[in-house]
């Protein structure tokens, strides 16, 4: 290293280390941020547990006499009312059970001739709640094995040389369309709200410490447009950037889903099929809006408080971030309760999972956009309030 | 007309307390007249100017910019005002056009209005090169020419100039001052700080000395010579600003 070189790079961080507020926003900041984020997804997952708990989950048996203790044991697991079925379901649904083992007939004379057997728990990965049986009644089929296991070794003793050839396992029974539904309302609602969210930050930011950085802010306050128009006008040019964000987004989700991955035969698409109805995607984007509104006012905001833009972009991209962790916190969410909703952010993912998914409820959808629409409408308030307040505008 | 009445303004700093900017001065600048604030630099010209375009909120007293208080009637001020800070800068994504017609629709002018102040203004102002050129391809002089239309696009009663000619080559000086003298010839209300003695001896019907926020002295440029027995502006500017800071002593 020459010593020009050192002389530059010495300059750059003292002028990089006197900026207070930067140095707040790069080293002081994500000690505050991000275990507030962990503890937040940390909260939520162990929320999304105990709810998970406490389902009560039906599941139908078929054949469980075959095998001694086996429904007493079905019975024993904790939140399962385990119900007789005389033969395996076409659907699940038309039993009305969330899932169902199923043993078939002469199983253990099978087994003890060596004959293949195959015992299965047929549930849905697409569905939560029968998820959740599969993952409940895997003790109950670590003992079917344990028992086709004594059973085998009673017919043909300890000196076998072939391996049991039963196989005890769990099948999902998921359509296409089904799993395709599954994986889009896990990662769609996510997606979106990245997607407005990166879309919007640079051009919050540019328009609003920029103007202060290139010295035009001062011209403008002097027109008269009044501080509420200005914000109003500058928030909805980066609703636009943001929804627009969205939008390409959604286009680039759809070409690669529908035109790319099906030239990939190996791909995904052998086992689900992802397609979304303009109806539905008409009311993702809708319920959207809202949730751009509020993302865009804070991002503005945040753009009328920094003094630069360095430290703008700095907080820009925690808010970010935590809109990241937010949408993270809707995957895995069962059934969540009223009070999530509230929470910006995960509310809309919630909301447009519900909508992918069919299971909207009313109070849901409207606790979700209420919340949404009076955030969105308090951060312009702020934003306008900043924007008004010389203190913040021409403090260097 | 500018009548501004005992305005004050002071600023609060965490660390250094209040810093009075600006205290209790009163002067008034009439239509068909320039009138030149005098200040070395921190000696509130700025401030008072950020005042009187309603940009900055006054701590006391007040100021009437076209008959209107700058406490109560900020937006109506800003309709009729003009201004031009000599380190302000133009939008460099935006053309010469679209600029002006931003700052059109800001005043609140139609858009029939806009396209017709175009036409008239695109000769005498010689935009013809610079309305589909971006600003930021422009060059200082192109740029200078384009402040100085934004200025007068909606056709203001009332400018203020803070320092226009800041950083500007002679030429570019001379434009901005030529420009001045011409809205006072229209009977337009101009303020104009400087510090620099000769562009206001040049231009300036009326002057008022600043200095620390306080007014030192004002009134016709012939009449503070006359008091201060010389013929040089900048001798009478240092004589008030040193006598001031000496009597501070």
């Amino acid at each position: 290293m020459t010593a020009k070189t050192f002389a530059v790079y010495r300059k750059e961080i003292i002028d990089a280390l006197r900026d207070g507020r930067s140095v707040f926003a790069i080293f002081v900041f994500p000690f505050i941020l991000y275990p507030a984020m962990i503890g937040f997804m940390s909260f939520i997952q162990s929320k999304n547990a105990e709810e998970a708990r406490g389902l009560s989950l039906r599941v139908g048996m078929v054949g469980e006499a075959q095998i001694p203790g086996l429904a007493d044991s079905m019975r024993a697991v904790p939140g399962v009312e385990a119900v007789h079925l005389a033969a395996a379901p076409a659907r699940l649904e038309d039993a009305n059970v969330d899932a169902a083992l199923v043993v078939p007939e002469g199983i253990v004379d099978q087994v003890g001739r060596g004959e293949p057997a195959k015992v299965e728990l047929l549930y849905k990965e697409a569905d939560n709640r029968s998820s959740q049986a599969a993952e409940r009644l895997q003790p109950v089929l670590d003992q079917v094995r344990r028992s086709l296991t004594v059973a085998w070794a009673n017919s043909l003793g300890a000196r076998a040389e072939s391996p049991p050839a039963f196989r005890v396992e769990g099948r999902n029974v998921s359509s296409k369309n089904e799993m395709g539904r599954f994986f889009a309302a896990l990662l769609i609602p996510y997606l979106l709200v990245f997607l407005v969210a990166a879309g919007s930050m640079h051009m919050a930011v540019d328009a609003t410490t920029g103007e202060k950085e290139r010295s035009t802010l001062e011209t403008l306050l002097a027109t008269a447009a009044t501080r509420g128009e200005l914000v109003l006008g500058k928030t909805l040019a980066v609703l636009t950037a943001s929804l627009t964000g969205a939008l390409t987004g959604i286009a680039g989700l759809w070409l690669t889903f529908n035109v790319i991955a099906p030239l990939f035969p190996g791909g995904g698409q052998r086992s689900m099929q992802f397609v979304i109805g303009p109806d539905k995607a008409l009311l993702l984007l809708l319920t959207m809006i809202p949730a751009a509104v509020f993302i865009s006012a804070t991002l503005v905001a945040i753009g009328c408080f920094a003094r630069g833009m360095r430290e703008g972009q700095a907080y820009a991209s925690y808010f970010y971030m935590a809109t990241i962790f937010l949408g993270l916190g809707s995957f895995g969410q069962q059934n969540p309760a009223q009070s999530r909703f509230f929470i910006p952010i995960l509310n809309t993912a919630l909301l447009q999972r519900e909508i992918l998914t069919d299971t909207v409820n009313m109070m849901h959808a409207l606790t979700a956009i209420g919340t949404t629409c009076a955030l969105g409408a308090i951060m312009l308030l702020i934003a306008v309030r900043l924007f008004s307040n010389e203190a913040v505008l021409f403090r260097t | 007309m500018i009548q501004v009445s005992e305005l004050s303004k002071t600023f609060h700093d965490r660390k250094k307390g209040d810093i009075p900017a600006v205290r209790g001065i009163s002067f008034t600048c009439r239509p068909g007249q320039v009138f030149g604030l005098l200040g070395r630099n921190g000696a509130g010209k700025t401030t008072t100017l950020r005042m009187l375009a309603t940009i900055l909120v006054p701590t006391g007293g007040t100021a009437k910019v076209a008959g209107f208080d700058i406490l109560e009637k900020p937006a109506e001020v800003r309709r009729r005002i003009g201004y031009l800070s000599g380190d302000t800068k133009l939008y460099d994504r935006l053309t010469g056009r679209e600029l002006l017609e931003y700052f059109g629709a800001l005043a609140g002018m139609p858009r029939i209005a806009i396209a017709q102040r175009l036409r008239e203004l695109t000769e005498p102002f010689q935009l013809g090169e610079l309305l589909d050129k971006r600003v930021g391809r422009m060059s200082t002089g192109m740029k200078q020419r384009l402040s100085i239309t934004r200025v007068v696009f909606h056709d203001p009663e009332v400018l203020i100039f803070d320092e226009p000619t800041a950083g500007l080559d002679v030429i570019g000086a001379r434009t901005v001052l030529g420009l001045i003298q011409e809205l006072k010839g229209k009977g337009r209300t101009v303020i104009f700080s400087t510090h620099i003695m000769t562009e206001a001896e040049r231009i300036c019907d009326e002057i008022a000395i600043i200095e620390q926020g306080r007014l030192l002295a004002e009134g016709p440029l012939e009449s503070i010579r006359g008091r201060a027995a010389s013929r040089s502006l900048e001798d009478v500017f240092v004589g008030v600003v040193t006598g001031a800071a000496n009597g501070d002593r």
